[in-house]
Order: C-alpha cells, then sequence, then structure tokens
C-alpha cells in the first residue's frame, strides 16, 4: 500500500536523522575523557613545552614543587604582556587623563581613518566621565560597511598612585551578527511554515459550510496550491539536511557541461515560460571532483533564482572558466584522494549571470541564510521556499568550494561557484 | 618655551585627529542616510536630521580650536596651510552632512513613491560612491598625499555619471507612469545632493593641494579672470585715461595671499 510505505519512509527518515543527531551528540563525548589520561601516557613531549609556560601562572600558582616561581616583576611583566594581546582593548589613565597604557588591539581605534575613529571618540568621552567617579558603558554602532558594533565600557579605578580610570573595548560585531540571524530564522521559519499551515485550515473550515460546488472547487484549488507549497519547503529542508550531513556524497570527476546541461534542461520550461533565454559557454573539458546530484541541484537553484527575478525576455549567462590561482587558498587534500595531485590549485569558476532585478547591498551577505528573504512579497508571489541558496552554499561547502555574489539592484546579479579544478590530461595547451 | 612647542603640536595634530573623526561621522551619516531612504525608514531618517546638530556642534568646536591657534600661536609657513586648510575642510565636510540631511528629508516627502530596483541600485551605488570620495579625500588629508588630492576630480566623474543615469531613469519611470511630478522633482534633487556631497571632496582635495604645496588649483581660472580684467583695463585706458584707481581694486590683490580667492569657488562645469 503506498500510503503506509510513505508513512514507514518518513518514519525512517525521522529514525535517521535521530540516530545521527544521538551520533553527533556522543561523539564529542567519547573524545573527552580520550584527551584526559593522554597526557600522562606517551604524549607528553607534544604537550610539554605548553603546559609548563600556562602552569605556574594559571593553575597551579600555590604548588609545593616550585614555590619561588615567579618574582612581583616577573609576574607583572607577564600580566602586562598578556593584556597587551588580549582580544579587548583596553586602556589605562591616571588621574589627569594622560594615557598609562594602550593594549595592541585598542591602538587600531587611534591609528583608524574609517568609522574606527568613533570608537576611540567615546573611549575619550567615557575616560572623562570615569574620571569624575562614574562607572559608564556605551555602545557604538558603525554603519561601515561593514557594519560593526562595539561596546565600551569606563569606569574609575584606585591604583597606589591616585584615582585613574580604565576604558574597555570590546568587539559585538560578530555576536550582534549571529544574534540577527538566529532571530530572523526562528522568525523565518515559523512564517513560512506556518503560512501555508493556516491557509489550509482557514480554507478546509470554509469548505465545510459551503453549499457552492463551485465555490468548493475553488477552494480545494486553493488548498492544493498551499499543500504544494508546503511539500516543497519541507522537500528543501529535506534535502539541505542530506547535504548538510554529507554522507551520501560521492565524489566523481565530473564534467561542468554536463552538469550544467542537466540543470539547465531541468529549468528550461520554467525559463520558456517567461522567455528567458539560458546562454551555456564554458568548454566541455572542464572537470571538476564532486557529486553530480549536489552540483546539479546547486546549479539548479542559481537557475532557479535567476529566472524568477529577472524579467520576460532577458538572458541568463552560464560561464564557466578554469583559473589557476596557486596563491588561492590553502587546499590541504580535502579529500585526501587523487584530487590534490591531480589539482595544481586551480579553480573553476562557474557563474551564473542574469539581467535581474538584483539585490540590495545590504542583503548581499546574508541571501544565503536559510529562508532569508530580500523581499518578502515578492518571493510569496514567485513561490520560492528560502532555501535555495542556503543548498547551494552547503553543495559548495561540501565540495571546499565556496560561492559569491555580486550585484547591483536593477543591473543583474551574478553568483559564482569556485570549485577545485581538475586538470584534463594535457588537453588545454 | 619648549613645553608651549610640545602643546602647540599637540593642537596641531588634535585638530588632525578631530578631523578624522568628523569625517568619520559624515561617511558614516552617507552609508545611514542612504540605507534611511532606501528602507523607507523614517525613524532612522529622523535619527541622522537630529544627529546633524552633533555634528555641527563637533565643527564649531573644532574651529573655534583653529581660530585659537591662529591668534595665540600664528602658525606659518606648512602649518599656517595645514590651520587654513583645516578651517576649510570644517566647513566643506559640515555641508556634505547637510546634504544628507536634506537627503533625509526628501525621503520623507517622497515616502508613497514606489522606486524601481534600477533606481535603487543607482541611489546604492552614489551612496557609495559619496562615501568613498570622503573617505579618499580624507585620506589625501591626513597623508598630505597630492596625487590622491587632485585625483578626486576625475574619481568624482563616476559619481556624475551615475547622476546622469539616475536622472535619466528618474525621466523614463516619470514617462512610463510609475512616477508623478512632484515625486520626480524630489528624486532628481536626491541625485543632486548626493553629486554635490562629491565636488565637496573634490573641493577638499583642492585644499589639500594647497596645503602642500601652496598652489591653489583654482588659480589658473582665477588668474583667467585677472587677464580679462587687465585687458579690459587696458582698453579703458586707451579710450578714456583717467579713472585708474577705480579699476585697480582686483589687481592689487597677489598671488602671495591665498586668502584672496576663497571667497569664490568657480563652478565646475
Amino acid at each position: 500500500m503506498p500510503a503506509s510505505s510513505l508513512v514507514i519512509l518518513i518514519l525512517g527518515l525521522f529514525a535517521a536523522a535521530a540516530l545521527g543527531y544521538f551520533a553527533a551528540k556522543t561523539a564529542p563525548r567519547k573524545e573527552l575523557p580520550k584527551e584526559q589520561p593522554e597526557p600522562q601516557g606517551s604524549v607528553v613531549p607534544l604537550d610539554g613545552p605548553e603546559s609548563e609556560v600556562v602552569g605556574p601562572t594559571t593553575e597551579r600558582p600555590t604548588e609545593p614543587s616550585r614555590p619561588p616561581a615567579v618574582s612581583t616583576a616577573d609576574l607583572l611583566e607577564r600580566l602586562r604582556d598578556a593584556i597587551e594581546h588580549i582580544e579587548q582593548g583596553v586602556i589605562l589613565c591616571d588621574d589627569s587623563g594622560t594615557e598609562l597604557f594602550r593594549n595592541q588591539s585598542a591602538k587600531q581605534y587611534v591609528e583608524a581613518r574609517d568609522g574606527l575613529v568613533l570608537v576611540e571618540a567615546a573611549v575619550e568621552e567615557l575616560m572623562i566621565k570615569a574620571l569624575a567617579g562614574r562607572a559608564v558603558r556605551r555602545e557604538v554602532e558603525l554603519f561601515g560597511p561593514p557594519a560593526q558594533s562595539f561596546v565600551v565600557s569606563a569606569q574609575p579605578f584606585t591604583d597606589g598612585a591616585g584615582l585613574g580610570a580604565l576604558a574597555i573595548v570590546e568587539d559585538h560585531s560578530l555576536q550582534r551578527r549571529t544574534e540577527t540571524v538566529r532571530r530572523d530564522f526562528v522568525a523565518n521559519i515559523s512564517h513560512e511554515l506556518k503560512t501555508p499551515i493556516g491557509a489550509l485550515g482557514l480554507l478546509a473550515e470554509t469548505i465545510r459550510d459551503e453549499p457552492e460546488s463551485e465555490v468548493v472547487a475553488r477552494l480545494a484549488e486553493r488548498m492544493i496550491v498551499e499543500a504544494d507549497r508546503a511539500a516543497h519547503t519541507i522537500d528543501d529542508l529535506l534535502e539541505l539536511s542530506r547535504i548538510e550531513f554529507g554522507d551520501e556524497t560521492e565524489f566523481d570527476e565530473i564534467s561542468v557541461q554536463s552538469v550544467v546541461s542537466e540543470a539547465t534542461a531541468r529549468i528550461a520550461s520554467a525559463a520558456g515560460h517567461s522567455g528567458i533565454e539560458v546562454i551555456v559557454d564554458l568548454s566541455p573539458q572542464i572537470q571538476v571532483l564532486g557529486d553530480r546530484r549536489q552540483l546539479v541541484s546547486a546549479v539548479f537553484n542559481l537557475l532557479d533564482n535567476a529566472v524568477k527575478y529577472s524579467p520576460e525576455g532577458s538572458e541568463i549567462l552560464v560561464t564557466a572558466i578554469v583559473e589557476s590561482g596557486e596563491s588561492d587558498r590553502s587546499e590541504q587534500a580535502p579529500f585526501g584522494r587523487s584530487f590534490n595531485d591531480s589539482s595544481t590549485g586551480s579553480v573553476v569558476k562557474l557563474s551564473v549571470a542574469d539581467a535581474g532585478i538584483g539585490i540590495p547591498r545590504k542583503d548581499l551577505d546574508r541571501v544565503f541564510e536559510r529562508f532569508y528573504r530580500v523581499d518578502r512579497a515578492r518571493s510569496r508571489a514567485t513561490g520560492g521556499t528560502g532555501l535555495g541558496l542556503a543548498i547551494v552554499r552547503h553543495v559548495v561547502s561540501n565540495h571546499q568550494g565556496n560561492v559569491s555574489v555580486d550585484s547591483i539592484e536593477g543591473v543583474g546579479t551574478t553568483f559564482t561557484l569556485s570549485l577545485a579544478a581538475i586538470q584534463p590530461l594535457q588537453e588545454n595547451p | 618655551m619648549n613645553e608651549t612647542r610640545i602643546q602647540y603640536h599637540g593642537e596641531l595634530e588634535e585638530v588632525r585627529s578631530d578631523l578624522i573623526r568628523l569625517g568619520a561621522m559624515v561617511s558614516e551619516t552617507i552609508g545611514r542616510g542612504t540605507a534611511a531612504l532606501l528602507d523607507r525608514d523614517l525613524h532612522a531618517a529622523q535619527v541622522i536630521i537630529d544627529g546633524d546638530d552633533v555634528i555641527d556642534d563637533f565643527c564649531l568646536g573644532l574651529e573655534e580650536r583653529c581660530y585659537r591657534l591662529l591668534a595665540l600661536q600664528s602658525p606659518i609657513a606648512g602649518e599656517l596651510r595645514f590651520v587654513l586648510t583645516s578651517l576649510r575642510l570644517i566647513s566643506e565636510l559640515e555641508r556634505s552632512a547637510d546634504l544628507i540631511v536634506n537627503v533625509c528629508k526628501s525621503s520623507r516627502r517622497i515616502y508613497d513613491v514606489e522606486f524601481g530596483p534600477q533606481i535603487r541600485g543607482l541611489i546604492e551605488q552614489m551612496g557609495v560612491e559619496a562615501t568613498f570620495l570622503i573617505r579618499a579625500a580624507i585620506d589625501s588629508y591626513v597623508d598630505a598625499d597630492t596625487s590622491l588630492a587632485s585625483a578626486l576630480d576625475d574619481i568624482d566623474d563616476r559619481l556624475d555619471e551615475l547622476q546622469v543615469a539616475y536622472v535619466q531613469a528618474i525621466f523614463r519611470s516619470h514617462s512610463e507612469m510609475n512616477l508623478n511630478l512632484q515625486g520626480a522633482v524630489q528624486m532628481a534633487m536626491i541625485g543632486r545632493y548626493y553629486e554635490r556631497v562629491g565636488d565637496h571632496a573634490v573641493n577638499i582635495g583642492e585644499r589639500v593641494m594647497y596645503m602642500v604645496t601652496g598652489w591653489l588649483p583654482e588659480k589658473s581660472g582665477a588668474a583667467r579672470q585677472r587677464l580679462r580684467e587687465a585687458e579690459a583695463e587696458a582698453g579703458a585706458e586707451s579710450s578714456e585715461s583717467a579713472n585708474t584707481t577705480d579699476g585697480a581694486g582686483p589687481a592689487v590683490q597677489s598671488d602671495s595671499s591665498p586668502q584672496d580667492g576663497l571667497g569664490e569657488f568657480p563652478d565646475r562645469p
């Protein structure tokens, strides 16, 4: 029976996901106890010098084996060194406001010429307040680009000589960004899943009390659309989690042309519907080591986006070139296979360029997030799931590559996949 | 004695670092103002409009400090030019921030106007170019970099081109009935504000040239004017030999005093 087999399949998927989750959770726990006995055993020489440096100052300052370990001057020197190199900016001044100390990290704010100098301005202002005896704190948001966020705090303190003040600058940019991403993700996923379900519920309610068969038929039609939408979202989520696990990834030598032609075949009807022409311009010799299914899915998603956001009758250009970039990145045997010998650091740049509406600058670095929408109203009209680019990103990260986007609103968008190339056997001079 | 010199140099250094801060404030304002316009964020626009008071206050304090330096330390040569240039830069930057305030005020008036992607893209690019120009102008000042300073005019061409394309896009949008006249005029003025920010950056470049070399780039224009005046005077003299003192006024201004040319900035074509 097809229905029951579907249920079994879904249950199976859940079980697999749960197992995977457990495996992932328990794996690091197993490693923890392994680490502890090791230093006592044979691996001591490796850890030896490091623990000697760290040991006396932090962990065992009062250990009887080495009581006269560090003199006060030595300790002070080390403390100073530590403060010099910590991530936070530390600025110290005496009671007259003269600067006594500024660590490495805090120096950038003085030397900067862009928005960072405004951090220094805040430090100075707060320092004056701290010298007047108040502990103060301020957030400094820089528009950039890049957008950055700092927290500057200053407080008075007493040292032997008299009253001075201490200011600390913390860079909260990453934290702020993570918060935004997380918050938006939760909001977006609930929106994305709840909207069709909510619509289905409402439509079903209306149908229940609707006597006219014509209206019922129309409402049922709408229900099918909403159900399809939900199913599509779930499909993409499953696809994404499959790719994320990366277990099924099978690497073969595949030609980029075959990947692109498979993807263009899949998009052909949608493109034809809007009168959009997909032009492919690449050499059939270009090869990469990768998972065909995943790469097709990535290219298809890029094409799908390009078609959705392009005006009727426009063109989409798919190109691929091989760039020999020895200095490109440190590609240290990502798969440990023939990959490393055959590629001499050359990179295949596969681009999908459209002449569509483009992406606003502020959204450029966020479009790869799951369910991130540049314009919700529009994407609901075009019927995407909001997961396409997240899938692309995961596919390329499975392939140790990267994806970049370049766009000007009203001009067009170009997505470029960079994948490690396999050199064809001297076919290309 | 020595201490006063140290203090004096410290004060010069402070003027420099405060001008960098002012430049940072202005370039931040450009980015924020552009975002407020594109996001239809009236609250953000109001924050920028209010924030301009902070910039004005900062400018006033900095200007005051420059005056005090001039009055109490009587700087000479390069240091004099540095202080004079800094004074000019303050007003150029202050005015640039005001222009972004104008953008924000306009954004309130065109709240109901829908911009197409092309217009949005052009506004965004103009914002980026304007920010870049102000940053480059500040860099040229801090580094006393004459080649960068003189390149600003050429860099500004990009912004000018964008503005032309932007106005054309507005015309197109208007003719396609997507934009009413009122909206179109407001939008066109916004383009003009960005373009003016670029001009201020170019002015900064010219002032930096003066600071470093003592040569005012506008002297070429001023020299032409003097030549014309001299010619006119010669013509007048031949016809009527009296009344010489009247025409001598502008001709007396010698090249050695650069302030003479400061008042009139010939509008660049």
